[in-house]
């Protein structure tokens, strides 16, 4: 990596005052505050759409995060803007993953960066015409946005699992944690 | 001759004038007595001060000549008062050379329509432009140097011609070898740095200019200072993303990086689907009461208050389980109502308070789902959800 003077007063010297201080996102998604946030969400939009699907869940818990996120970064407004046609195009494609992984591999062999980056523009959501630059920063609030919705995700299904195994116990008052 | 006379004549001022014509024409006579022999050779010396204002030759001579044998103050009446002092300085010009040292520039009256024209002089002019098109450091100084050198006389000419030639070829030197010396390379950046304010409205950034400095021994034009500035930032937006993805910070390599940034963010949304298959498998089959649970955990002592008096449920018991199911079950149905209701108005508030004060957020992966303690929120709770009530 290239050390520098240069950098740094280049990202300092840009004005980025309009922003305002700027979280890095590795801090901004890991609060438990932000977890609790999404998780609420994500609980009115499961109950919103009871038994719809595993699709519809998906959608339901990637809106939820875009919501949290408020808008500001372009994923989460390409998420919140366009859910149909998300839809339809994981209606149709299931196998999304299969084919981003040959993807990957094929890109490999095209270009080092240039096709990793096609990659990843095809990965989050709404990049697909930025510039290098944004698109990592995207990447990367991305990237700490998913981590928070895997954790709440599976936080929220262990205890939905566990819940009524535990009513089932038919103990009033004490209720242990799965 | 002709209609210059008749000129002047038609100006009606000379009166006015008079006194400066007297002292014209005494000069004059000492002038025309020395400028005489220099007129013999008029592309010697005359020639270069045609040339100098930009007339041709015989107009020159000529006006010398009507300076000398006018006397009578009408008539010599010029065709205007600049007119005089610009044949007197002419005079002066033409003692100039042959008076003066070299590389002395007396003062002379600065005449605005001489710098004027000795600025437009073709060979000043052949001069200027080389000049400006090498840079932006040389130009300055050439422009300085044409009203400084109308007033030197002609000898002078070629002196300083040799000089900014020197000079500007120092500079076409310099630059062409590309940058060696940070002194030069100052002037570039600024000059390339002007160019990026006015070009580079950087990427999203949403802001115009980027300051850059370019370093010693690399390249300074302007391309390339924008490309370096371009991949520096890529370059501090990976090292974010390297911090964010696990195991990438012993990677070396951008390539091998993105790789495995790509691979995180597959495998995350992997897990993504998964556990949304999970929940849907999960959803029909929870009945909402035990949603409730979680729910209901900062109402559930509600109940209490509101005089359900059925489970005395400690704050103790609270925080080590978090949320009884079966004390949910016994809440009736309106109060799911409320839960709905009170979630959204105190949603922020409470979390926020919450995550202040108790941040063993995932300690107790079960109910406790989002780690909250209930038996704090309670308090706080209980009075607004009476009002609701």
């Amino acid at each position: 990596m290239i050390p520098s003077p240069a950098s740094s007063s280049s990202g300092s010297r840009k004005k980025r005052m309009k922003r305002g201080p700027k979280a890095r996102p590795g801090t901004k998604w890991r609060t438990a505050a932000q977890e609790r946030v999404y998780g609420r969400r994500l609980l009115e939009a499961l109950r919103a759409t009871a038994a719809l699907g595993p699709r519809a869940v998906k959608e339901a818990a990637d809106s939820a995060l875009a919501f949290t996120a408020r808008g500001r970064s372009r994923w989460s407004r390409a998420i919140l803007l366009s859910p149909r046609r998300k839809a339809r195009l994981l209606l149709r494609t299931g196998s999304k993953i299969r084919r981003g992984r040959r993807r990957a591999r094929a890109a490999e062999a095209g270009g080092r960066l240039r096709g990793r980056l096609r990659v990843l523009r095809r990965l989050v959501p709404g990049c697909r015409k930025l510039s290098a630059g944004s698109l990592l920063e995207e990447a990367a609030d991305y990237v700490a946005a998913l981590e928070m919705q895997v954790k709440a995700m599976r936080a929220l299904a262990d205890a939905l699992s566990a819940a009524p195994a535990a009513a089932a116990a038919a103990e009033p008052g004490s209720r242990g944690g799965v | 001759m002709g209609p210059a006379r008749s000129s002047g004549v038609g100006s009606g001022n000379s009166g006015a004038y008079a006194t400066e014509i007297a002292e014209s024409l005494r000069f004059e006579e000492e002038i025309h007595s020395i400028v005489h022999p220099g007129l013999d050779s008029p592309p010697a010396a005359g020639g270069s001060f045609t040339a100098l204002l930009g007339l041709p030759a015989n107009q020159a001579v000529e006006l010398l000549h009507e300076t000398g044998p006018s006397e009578a103050p009408g008539s010599a009446a010029a065709p205007s008062p600049t007119g005089e002092l610009w044949r007197l300085r002419l005079g002066e010009h033409a003692a100039g050379p042959l008076h003066l040292p070299l590389g002395c520039s007396p003062t002379f009256p600065s005449n605005v329509a001489l710098v004027e024209r000795a600025a437009r002089f073709s060979v000043f002019a052949a001069e200027d432009s080389p000049a400006l098109s090498s840079g932006g450091g040389p130009s300055p100084r050439l422009k300085a140097e044409p009203p400084d050198s109308d007033s030197p006389p002609t000898l002078l000419i070629p002196a300083e011609k040799t000089q900014r030639l020197a000079k500007r070829k120092e500079c076409e030197k310099s630059k062409a070898k590309g940058p060696a010396k940070k002194s030069k390379s100052a002037e570039e950046n600024t000059a390339a740095a002007a160019k990026e304010t006015a070009a580079e409205n950087t990427d999203g950034e949403k802001l115009p200019y980027v300051h850059v400095r370019a370093r010693r021994g690399q390249a300074t034009d302007s391309h390339s200072l924008a490309e370096r500035a371009r991949r520096e930032k890529i370059n501090a937006r990976m090292k974010l993303l390297q911090e964010l993805v696990p195991g990438c910070s012993k990677i070396t390599g951008t390539a091998l990086v993105l790789d495995e940034i790509i691979n995180h963010v597959q495998s995350l949304q992997r897990q993504v689907e998964f556990l949304s298959m999970r929940l849907a498998a999960v959803n029909p089959r929870i009945d909402f009461g035990g949603l409730d649970s979680f729910l209901s955990a900062e109402c559930g002592p509600l109940a209490t208050a509101n005089g359900r008096g059925g489970v005395a449920l400690d704050p103790a018991l609270w925080s080590s389980h978090p949320v009884t199911a079966n004390g949910a079950r016994w809440l009736p149905q309106p109060q799911i109502r409320h839960v709905d209701v009170w979630p959204t108005q105190q949603s922020s508030t409470a979390w926020t308070r919450d995550g202040a004060a108790h941040p063993h957020a995932l300690l107790n992966p079960g109910a406790a789902l989002f780690g909250y303690d209930p038996a704090s929120s309670v308090s706080l709770n209980s009075n607004q959800l009476k009002t609701e009530l």
